[in-house]
């Protein structure tokens, strides 16, 4: 009986921790290029009062053991992996991948984050930078007297200056791609870091056979997140709650029946 | 003497085992890949000896115990996920998990890609017809009949075990299932279906009936029990004594 209420607690738990994961897709279901998480749940251990396969007499076994599951968990939660919507901004320096690509961006530290959140701007030295002024890698200068810049599906980024009537090529973006990109670690501001988990990236210009995907100029991702799934999946948390609820109070009213009976 | 006290008491113990179930199957409502457990309940003749007894004293002796729980293998709802690597069975099969205690099945089918290989949510290689299935580069595709293809080319199929009908399937943890692998078959009747995870097959309003009747039964046990207590005990100990 005392495991029922431990059991009942384990999913009122784990359905609890469902619903911040939904509240934090919710509240970013406006972030450019953000990812959801969608939460993995296992039941847990069994105790087996009866093993299955025990002899019940000497010729016979027991058909059917008598198991008691112990509740359940969350596992993990795992970045989805499927394409945002995309929005037309006509900002020349907003791109967006089709396709399962990263951009690399170097952190203030050294270290290489991952973004799909293509907001680039550019820093007094002219560098391409994101949002927070990470610069993207490698590394491109725009001049200071461009009047036009132009990405390409491939990444070339060409610039067109004064009197000039050939565009110029200043760089190339380059995109990462992963074995398993359920496995990046979200560090905030759009940004993954690689994991083992992940494995290592897989670097190339965009368009090519690794399935990095192509890049669209003047376009941003919108964030992946479904909001009518979210909304389902909050109703189940809510509902899963309450009926683990019901247990806890079966569990405590079969408790007080049992101590009602010793007056 | 009092066997009916007895038998009361075991229900009641049969019963808060049988919450135990319930609770556990409410809990896993999310699991993705859980399959319930039911309880299977049997009479129980209490006798010492072997020898024959009257049909008042057999009824009088008949106790309700648990003996067991069966793993439901009905269908799980499918929930689309869009991830390549979340694989759905529509069917009796279950996919195959080489895990370090031995080879077990689920239906939870959240894989990723580790090392180049499949892998369940855990870690553990996820076999195909002819060993682990190698995964290197992307796009993934499954084919409904398990073919898995990267970047277009072939790269393994995955193996899809089904078990013989009445076979009893013991849960392992972490939705993993184990049967004698003499019970397994080859599957020939279930699909996969890529970008769709099963959700638990456990079914809220039957679970929340079944608790409701826990309750109730245990509150007729006890109410039995306060009876055999206050009526018969007491005629015993308090009003027999008396008669003179």
């Amino acid at each position: 009986m005392f495991r029922a209420l431990y059991t009942a607690a384990s999913g009122m738990v784990a359905q609890q921790l469902n619903l911040d994961n939904v509240a934090n897709n919710l509240a970013n279901s406006s972030t450019t290029g953000f990812h959801s998480r969608r939460l993995q749940f296992a039941d847990l251990i069994y105790q087996n009062l009866i093993m299955p396969g025990a002899a019940a007499t000497a010729q016979t076994t027991v058909a059917s053991g008598l198991q008691v599951g112990l509740g359940t968990r969350a596992g993990a939660s795992e970045v989805m992996q499927t394409q945002g919507d995309f929005s037309s901004t006509g900002n020349p320096l907003d791109v967006a991948i089709q396709g399962q690509g990263f951009f690399q961006v170097k952190l203030t530290n050294g270290e290489i984050a991952y973004t799909r959140a293509g907001t680039f701007q550019l820093d007094s030295q002219g560098n391409l930078v994101t949002a927070d002024g990470n610069p993207i890698q490698p590394a491109i200068a725009i001049p200071s007297n461009t009047t036009a810049i132009t990405i390409g599906q491939d990444g070339t980024v060409s610039v067109t200056q004064p009197g000039q009537t050939a565009a110029q090529q200043v760089g190339s973006i380059q995109l990462a791609l992963f074995p398993n990109p359920g496995g990046l670690n979200s560090m905030g501001n759009n940004l993954f870091l690689a994991t083992t988990a992940s494995g290592d990236p897989i670097l190339g210009t965009p368009g090519g056979a690794e399935g990095l995907g192509t890049l669209q100029q003047g376009v941003l991702e919108q964030s992946n997140v479904n909001v009518v799934a979210e909304f389902i999946q909050m109703i189940l948390a809510q509902r899963s709650y309450e009926s683990n609820s019901r247990v806890v109070k079966a569990a405590d009213e079969m408790l007080k029946d049992l101590n009602g009976l010793t007056q | 003497m009092d066997s009916g006290y007895y038998a009361a008491c075991t229900a009641m113990m049969t019963q808060s085992q049988a919450l135990e179930l319930v609770a556990n199957n409410l809990a896993n409502s999310s699991t993705s890949g859980f399959r319930a457990q039911h309880s299977v309940f049997q009479s129980l003749l209490a006798s010492s000896s072997g020898a024959p007894m009257s049909p008042l004293n057999e009824a009088a002796n008949q106790y309700g115990i648990l003996q067991g729980t069966r793993v439901d293998v009905t269908q799980g709802p499918l929930e689309q996920t869009g991830n390549p690597l979340d694989l759905a069975i529509e069917g009796p099969g279950f996919f195959v998990v080489q895990t370090p205690t031995g080879r077990l099945l689920t239906r939870n089918g959240n894989f990723h890609v580790a090392h180049g290989q499949l892998v369940a949510s855990d870690g553990n290689p996820v076999m195909g017809e002819n060993g682990v299935v190698q995964i290197v580069g992307v796009p993934v595709s499954i084919a409904p009949d398990g073919t898995v293809s990267v970047n277009g080319a072939v790269a393994g199929k995955l193996k899809l075990a089904e078990i013989k009908p009445g076979t009893p399937l013991e849960s392992a943890g972490a939705t993993y299932y184990s049967a004698p692998q003499s019970a397994e078959i080859a599957d020939t009747h279930s699909t996969i279906r890529q970008g769709t995870l099963e959700s638990s097959n456990v079914n809220t309003v039957s679970a929340t009936v079944e608790l409701i009747t826990i309750q109730r039964q245990y509150d007729l046990m006890r109410r039995a029990m306060s009876i055999f207590d206050a009526q018969f005990n007491k005629t015993a100990t308090e009003d027999l004594p008396r008669v003179s």
